[in-house]
């Protein structure tokens, strides 16, 4: 048996199952600095969409993957909303991890 | 006196309703309708896989948004679509209202972290 090829496997294994190890991986301070716009919507208790109304997302720990993919979705055009579409057409890949890496860590055990 | 007494306790169940937000739809008969949404966003909407949001604590009117578009298209996911046909409008709200009222694991993000600690 070759040792190090099993060895070789189980390291990619845990790097795939592992988030945040990828090679794409948020800054949370940069983050915090680029998410500024974001928190006019998104730090408003209870803050309301305007049509259709209903209350804007709660992000702060939400899984960092989930929110870079829905900032993907809405910079393609792939998932409508008018805002975001704007908002996250702006947004570089790099800027998409850091924001995303800043609101998984905002969650409310990890204050 | 009984029509009284009657009278009162429609007051008071409407002075509730008032009180409290009126709930989207029915927490418990959400819970058992829950069952496939656990596979993938956990026992009470706490996922551990990261690939799927974190549902629990989130806004009901905003969960039920989101299933409303995955049923009716605008919203595109090879599982969510499939999972939302598959709903009617009551059973929708009653998962949105069960979710919402699920132990946070997320919260409205705080504007001051902008700036400070």
């Amino acid at each position: 048996m070759n040792c190090g090829r099993l060895i070789g496997g189980a390291a990619l294994a845990l790097a795939l199952l592992m988030p945040g190890t990828g090679a794409a991986q948020g800054d949370i301070e940069a983050g915090r600095a680029k998410a500024y716009t974001c928190l006019g919507c998104h730090a408003v208790e209870g803050y309301r969409n305007a049509y259709p109304s209903y209350r804007v997302p709660k992000l702060g720990g939400q899984h960092q993957s989930y929110i870079v993919s829905s900032l993907k979705a809405y910079k393609s055009g792939a998932r409508q909303h008018t805002t975001m579409q704007a908002l996250a057409s702006t947004l570089s890949e790099q800027d998409i991890q850091d924001i995303a890496a800043y609101f998984a860590s905002r969650g409310p055990e990890g204050q | 006196m009984k029509h009284c007494i009657q009278c009162l306790a429609a007051l008071l169940v409407l002075g509730a309703g008032l009180a409290h937000a009126q709930p989207i739809g029915d927490i418990e008969a959400g819970k058992a309708k829950s069952q496939s949404c656990a596979g993938c966003h956990g026992a009470e909407g706490a996922s551990d896989n990261p690939a799927f949001p974190m549902l629990a604590g989130q806004h009901a009117d905003y969960l039920l948004h989101a299933l409303q578009s995955y049923k009716n298209g605008n919203r595109q996911n090879a599982i969510m679509n499939g999972q939302a046909a598959a709903l009617s409008e009551q059973d929708m709200r009653d998962l949105a209202a069960y979710y919402a009222a699920q132990d946070a694991a997320i919260q409205t993000l705080e504007r001051r972290s902008a700036n400070s600690d």
